[in-house]
C-alpha cells in the first residue's frame, strides 16, 4: 500500500480540490444524509464521524445525521448496508481490517466484496505503548527482554482479529519474539490495563499516546513516516521492521448505488478531509488522514490491504 | 471557587439544566431508552454551545435518565435503564400493595442524595479515586461479577437451586454471537440475527415486561392497588424513611461513587452490588425483595452516584466510567477539550464550572422527579387495563428496536418474554437470568484474560487467588452467598447445643407435598435447561479453546446443578411454581399480537403495526363490558399515543422507524 498510498493520497487531494460542485454533485448530497455507523457510540469510528459532521454541513449546507447499528463487531450494519437506499441518503462507516478479516472467520452475513467502499479518509495507526515509568526506553529494551522471558512480556489490546492483534503477530514474526497478547473489549479497557500496570505494554494506538499524553510513552509507530504529533517517536521502519497497519476507516455505499452517486460521495469526503481546519483537528485528536478515492486506488488499496491482513489473520489463527 | 459557582448558574446553564433533566427523566423511563441513547441522541445539538454549558446539558441529561429509569422498575417491574434492576425487586412489590407514590419519592430522594456523593466526590477526590480505581484488573472485575451474582442467593430464596441454573442460562444467552475476545462466531446456529448477539437492554425489557404485560391481561383485578385518596407526594414519609436509612444511603452512595469510577462496571453492577451489600446488613421488615424501601433507596443512589464516580475516570483519565460516558468524552473530543490530569491541576474553568453545573442538575432533580414522578404513578394506577396493555407493550416495542434500529431485537425480545414467562411459571425468577445475561459477559472477559495473563507467567492459581484486593472480593461473596442460609445455619448450631427455636423448626418438618402430575412438570421445566446445557457442550466442541472454555465450564455446572434440582424434587416432593389463575386464551393473545404486529411492521409502517397490535391487546386485556362510546374513546386514546411516540421517536431522536405501506 506504501506507494499507491502517496499516490491515493495526491491523487484524492487533487480531487478534492479540482471538483468543485460538478454536475453529479447536485444529486448529492440530498437534504438530510443518514450517516450509520456499525459500532455504538463513543468509539474512535464515532468521533471521528462527529469531526466530519460540522464540515459536511458548512460546506454542503445539508444536515448529516450521525446514527448507530452496532453488534457483531460491526457485522450487524455491513451485512444490512446493501439493503438500504442507494440513492446517495445513505451513508456507512467501514473500518479495515474487520471487513476483511470477518468474512473470512465464518459467516457473518456479508462477504468483503460485498461492500462498496468509496473513500477512506483516515487512520488510527499501531503503536506500541508503555508506561511512562516504565523500563522500556526503546523499542529494543523491549524486544531484548521479551527474547529473555518468553511470552511473559504481555501486551493489552483491542479485540481479536483487530488491528492490534495482527499488528502483534506480524511484529512477533519479524522481531523473532514471543510475547502474550491479551485481548479486551475496546481501546478504553486495553488503556486501563495498561495504565493500572496489568500488563507491560499496549498494543494501542497514536491516539492513544495523545489522550494519555506524559502518563504514557510510544515507543514506536506503524506508519510511514512519524506522526507530526510525536515527532520523537521512531516508525517501525526506521528501526528496522517493516510494518504500516493501524485501523483504517472509511465510506461506504449501498451496492446498488450508481457510479455517478459513487463517485459523488467520494468527491465529498475528500472536499471534507482537504478542509485545512479538519484536517488540524484529526492531527491534534493524534488521526492519521489518508486519501483514497473510489475507484482504480481503492481496488489497489484494499487488495493490498487484503493480502497483508489475511496472512497476519492466518499466522494468528484467527480464520475458520 | 467562587466564580466557578457563578459561572455555573447562568441563566442559560440552569436553563439547560432543568431542560436537561425533564428531558432525561421521561426518556429514562421509557424501557428501551437508555442514559447512552439520551446522550448520544442530544450530543450533535451541543455543538454550538460552549464547552462547559455542552457539558452542562449532557450531564443533566444523564442524571435524570438514570433517575427516570425507577419509575418503570417501580410500576411495571421493568427497568427503564439496566441501572434500575434492583430497584424492580423491592419497587414492583411496594406498588403492588399500594404504595408506589412512596416508592416513587424514596426513589427521588435517594437519587439526589446519591447524585450529590457523586458529585462531590467528583469536586474533592477525582485523581486519587482515579488511581485507585486502576488497581482494578481482569481477576478483579471477574470477581466483581461473581459477587454481583451472589445476588441470586438472595432473589431465589424460594428455590436456591433453580436461581443457579436460571443464572447459568442467562450466561449462556449472552455467550451468542461474536465473542469480543476471541472472535469467534458461537451459539448462532447459522442465523443471521443472532449474530450480533442478545441485545442486553431488549432482552431485560423482554424477560421482565412481557410476562407483566401476560399478567396484566390474564386476570380482572387491578394493575395496581389504587389509593382511597389522593396524597400528594407523601413526601415527610419518605424523609422519614431516608433518615431510618442514613447508613444505607451514606453506603450505597460510596458503593456507587466507587464502582461508577471503574471503567467497565458501569450503573447496573453498582446498583446490584450496593442491593447486595444493603441486605445483608439489614435487620427490617418486610424482607428484602418484598417490599423493603431500603432496596430501593440502596439501587437508587448508587445508580445516581455512579453519574459523578464515573466522570472520574472520563475526565482524569479520559477513559469512559460508564456507557454514556463515552459519549460525552467524545463530544468533548469534538469540541477540541483534551481530558486528563492537566483538566484538573490548572485549574481548567470547565471542570469546575461543569461540577457545579451537575450539583445544580441533581439538586433540579427533586422538584422535577417529584411532579413527572406523580404523573406516572397517577396515569398507571388510573389507566384502564385495556389501555395500559397497549400502550406499554407499544413502547416495549419502540423501545427494543430503538437500541440498534433492529427489528430483529424486537423479535428477540418477544420471544425472551415468553421463554421468561414460562421459566417463571416452572419456577425460575427471571432475575438471576438477567443477572447471568448481564454479568456474564464481564466475568467471560475477566476470566478469559486473567488466564491468558496467568499462564503466560506460569501462575494461573495465584493470579485468581493470589491478589489482596480479589481476596477481599472473594471473602465478600462467600459472605453474601451464605447470607441467606445463617438463619438455617444458626438454628443447626443451636439445636447441636440442646437449644431448639420452637415453631420454625415445627414448620420445616412439614413440607407441602406436590402431586405426581406437578412433579412431571417439574421435570420438564429442569429437563428443558439441562437439554440447553447439553446443546452448548455439544457446541463448544468445535470452537477455539479460549472461546469454550467459559460456556463450556458453565453448561457442565448447570447440567450438574439440573440433577441436583430433579434429585431434590424426587427426595423432598416439593415443587416450587408459580400456577396463578387466569385465562390461558387471553395469555396466549398477548405474545400473539406482539409478533403479529412485529412482523407487519416493514409492511405496514411502524405506527400502523402498532395500532394492530394494540387491537389485539386491548381485546385481551378488556375485562369489562364498556359501552360503544368508550370504546371509541379508549382506542383514539390509544392511538393517539401511539402515533406520538412514533412522530417523538422519528423526528426528535431520529429512529429510522420503518415506514412501511401507511406509517
Amino acid at each position: 500500500m506504501r506507494k499507491s498510498t502517496m499516490i491515493a493520497a495526491v491523487v484524492g487531494l487533487m480531487a478534492g480540490i479540482a471538483q468543485a460542485p460538478s454536475a453529479q454533485a447536485q444529486d448529492f448530497p440530498p437534504p438530510k444524509v443518514d450517516y450509520i455507523i456499525p459500532f455504538g457510540p463513543g468509539g474512535e469510528s464515532d468521533i471521528t464521524a462527529r469531526f466530519q459532521q460540522p464540515f459536511f454541513e458548512k460546506i454542503f449546507g445539508s444536515q448529516l445525521v450521525v446514527s448507530y447499528k452496532p453488534g457483531g463487531g460491526g457485522a450487524v450494519g455491513w451485512s444490512q448496508l446493501n439493503s438500504m437506499a442507494d440513492d446517495g441518503s445513505v451513508i456507512m462507516g467501514t473500518n479495515l481490517p474487520h471487513i476483511i478479516v470477518k468474512p473470512k472467520q465464518g459467516n457473518v452475513g456479508f462477504e468483503t466484496e460485498d461492500i462498496v467502499n468509496v473513500y477512506m479518509f483516515h487512520y488510527t495507526p499501531d503503536a506500541i505503548v508503555v508506561r511512562a515509568d516504565s523500563p522500556y526506553q526503546t523499542l529494543d529494551d523491549l524486544i531484548a527482554d521479551a527474547k529473555e522471558n518468553p511470552r511473559k512480556v504481555t501486551f493489552s489490546g483491542s479485540g481479536k482479529g483487530t488491528a492490534n492483534h495482527l499488528v502483534s503477530v506480524k511484529f512477533d514474526q519479524l522481531a523473532e519474539t514471543e510475547t502474550t497478547y491479551v485481548a479486551f473489549k475496546g481501546t478504553g479497557a486495553a488503556v486501563t490495563a495498561l495504565l493500572g500496570d496489568q500488563v507491560s505494554a499496549e498494543w494501542g494506538y497514536t491516539t492513544v499516546g495523545v489522550a494519555q499524553g506524559e502518563k504514557v510513552r510510544l515507543l514506536a509507530v506503524a506508519m510511514e513516516e512519524r506522526h507530526p504529533a510525536f515527532p520523537d517517536v521512531p516508525t517501525f521502519r526506521e528501526l528496522g521492521y517493516d510494518i504500516v497497519s493501524g485501523a483504517y476507516r472509511g465510506i461506504a455505499v449501498p451496492k446498488g448505488a450508481s457510479e455517478e452517486t459513487r463517485q459523488a460521495v467520494s468527491d465529498a469526503i475528500a472536499k471534507i478531509n482537504a478542509d485545512k481546519e479538519f484536517r488540524q483537528k484529526m492531527i491534534d485528536g493524534g488521526f492519521a488522514l489518508l486519501d483514497v478515492p473510489y475507484g482504480a486506488e481503492m481496488d489497489a488499496f484494499m487488495a493490498d490491504r487484503a493480502k497483508s491482513d489475511l496472512a497476519a489473520a492466518e499466522s494468528a489463527g484467527v480464520l475458520d | 471557587m467562587f466564580e466557578y459557582i457563578l459561572a455555573a448558574f447562568t441563566p442559560l446553564n440552569i436553563l439547560l439544566a432543568l431542560g436537561g433533566v425533564a428531558a432525561g427523566t421521561i426518556i429514562g423511563s421509557v424501557p428501551g431508552l437508555t442514559a447512552t441513547m439520551a446522550v448520544a441522541v442530544l450530543v450533535p445539538l451541543t455543538f454550538g454551545m460552549p464547552p462547559e454549558s455542552a457539558l452542562i446539558l449532557l450531564g443533566a441529561i444523564y442524571t435524570g435518565a438514570i433517575y427516570g429509569g425507577a419509575y418503570a422498575a417501580i410500576l411495571l417491574n421493568t427497568p427503564g435503564t439496566p441501572s434500575a434492576i434492583g430497584t424492580t425487586f423491592d419497587g414492583y412489590p411496594m406498588a403492588k400493595k399500594g404504595d408506589g407514590d412512596l416508592a416513587v419519592s424514596v426513589a427521588c430522594l435517594s437519587s439526589l442524595v446519591g447524585g450529590l456523593v457523586g458529585a462531590g466526590a467528583l469536586l474533592l477526590l477525582a485523581p486519587p479515586l482515579a488511581e485507585a480505581a486502576l488497581a482494578f484488573g481482569p481477576v478483579e472485575y471477574f470477581w466483581l461479577a461473581i459477587f454481583g451474582l451472589s445476588l441470586i442467593a438472595a432473589l431465589s430464596t424460594r428455590d436456591f437451586l433453580k436461581g443457579l441454573i436460571g443464572a447459568c442460562f442467562g450466561i449462556l444467552v449472552a455467550m451468542i454471537g461474536i465473542s469480543e475476545t476471541s472472535a469467534e462466531v458461537r451459539f448462532t446456529f447459522g442465523s443471521q440475527t443472532l449474530l450480533g448477539g442478545i441485545e442486553t437492554v431488549s432482552a431485560l425489557i423482554g424477560l421482565y415486561c412481557v410476562p407483566v404485560l401476560i399478567e396484566l391481561a390474564a386476570r380482572r383485578d387491578r394493575h395496581l392497588k389504587e389509593p382511597e385518596e389522593t396524597r400528594g407526594f407523601r413526601l415527610p414519609e419518605a424523609i422519614r424513611t431516608l433518615l431510618r436509612e442514613k447508613v444505607n444511603v451514606l453506603k450505597s452512595s460510596a458503593i456507587g461513587t466507587l464502582v461508577g469510577a471503574l471503567p467497565g462496571a458501569g450503573g447496573s453492577i453498582a446498583g446490584l452490588v450496593a442491593y447486595s451489600e444493603a441486605r445483608r446488613t439489614s435487620r427490617g421488615e418486610p424482607a428484602y425483595g418484598q417490599g423493603n424501601p431500603g432496596g430501593i433507596v440502596a439501587t437508587e443512589s448508587a445508580n445516581n452516584a455512579t453519574v459523578g464516580g464515573g466522570f472520574i475516570p472520563t475526565l482524569v483519565l479520559g477513559i469512559p466510567g460508564t456507557p454514556p460516558d463515552a459519549v460525552i468524552l467524545g463530544a468533548l473530543l469534538v469540541q477540541g477539550v483534551r481530558t486528563g490530569p492537566t483538566l484538573f491541576s490548572d485549574g481548567s474553568s470547565i471542570v469546575y464550572t461543569f461540577i457545579f453545573g451537575l450539583f445544580l442538575a441533581t439538586l433540579l432533580m427533586l422538584p422535577v422527579g417529584l411532579l413527572i414522578g406523580r404523573f406516572a404513578y397517577r396515569t398507571i394506577v388510573r389507566a384502564p387495563k385495556a389501555g395500559l396493555v397497549p400502550v406499554v407493550a407499544f413502547m416495549t416495542v419502540i423501545g427494543s428496536f430503538a437500541i440498534r434500529n433492529s427489528l430483529a431485537d424486537v423479535g428477540i425480545m418477544v420471544v425472551l418474554g415468553v421463554v421468561g414467562w414460562v421459566a417463571n411459571r416452572r419456577g425460575f425468577s427471571v432475575s438471576p437470568i438477567v443477572l447471568g445475561l448481564i454479568l456474564g459477559r464481564i466475568a467471560e472477559e475477566g476470566f478469559v484474560q486473567s488466564w491468558t495473563i496467568g499462564d503466560a507467567m506460569g501462575n494461573v492459581w495465584g493470579q485468581f487467588f493470589g491478589r489482596p484486593l480479589s481476596l477481599v472480593i472473594i471473602a465478600l461473596t462467600l459472605l453474601s452467598f451464605l447470607y441467606p442460609f445463617f438463619p438455617a445455619l444458626r438454628q443447626r448450631f443451636l439445636r447441636r447445643q440442646g437449644k431448639t427455636a420452637p415453631d420454625e423448626a415445627a414448620q420445616d418438618r412439614i413440607p407441602d407435598r406436590s402431586d405426581t402430575r406437578a412433579m412431571i412438570r417439574d421435570f420438564t421445566g429442569i429437563g428443558a435447561m439441562a437439554t440447553v446445557a447439553v446443546v452448548v457442550i455439544w457446541q463448544a466442541a468445535s470452537l477455539n479453546p479460549e472461546a469454550a472454555v467459559f460456556p463450556r465450564t458453565i453448561a457442565t455446572g448447570m447440567l450438574v446443578l439440573c440433577g441436583l434440582a430433579a434429585l431434590e424434587t424426587v427426595l423432598t416432593r416439593r415443587v416450587v411454581e408459580d400456577r396463578s389463575s387466569g385465562s390461558a386464551l387471553r395469555r396466549v393473545s398477548v405474545p400473539v399480537s406482539l409478533g403479529i404486529g412485529v412482523a407487519l411492521v416493514p409492511v405496514l409502517g411502524f405506527a400502523a403495526a402498532g395500532i394492530v397490535m394494540a387491537i389485539g391487546l386491548m381485546l385481551a386485556a378488556e375485562h369489562d363490558r364498556r359501552s360503544a362510546r368508550s370504546w371509541a374513546v379508549l382506542a383514539l386514546g390509544v392511538a393517539a399515543v401511539i402515533f406520538a411516540f412514533t412522530l417523538g421517536f422519528r423526528d426528535l431522536l431520529s429512529v429510522p422507524l420503518p415506514r412501511g405501506m401507511l406509517f
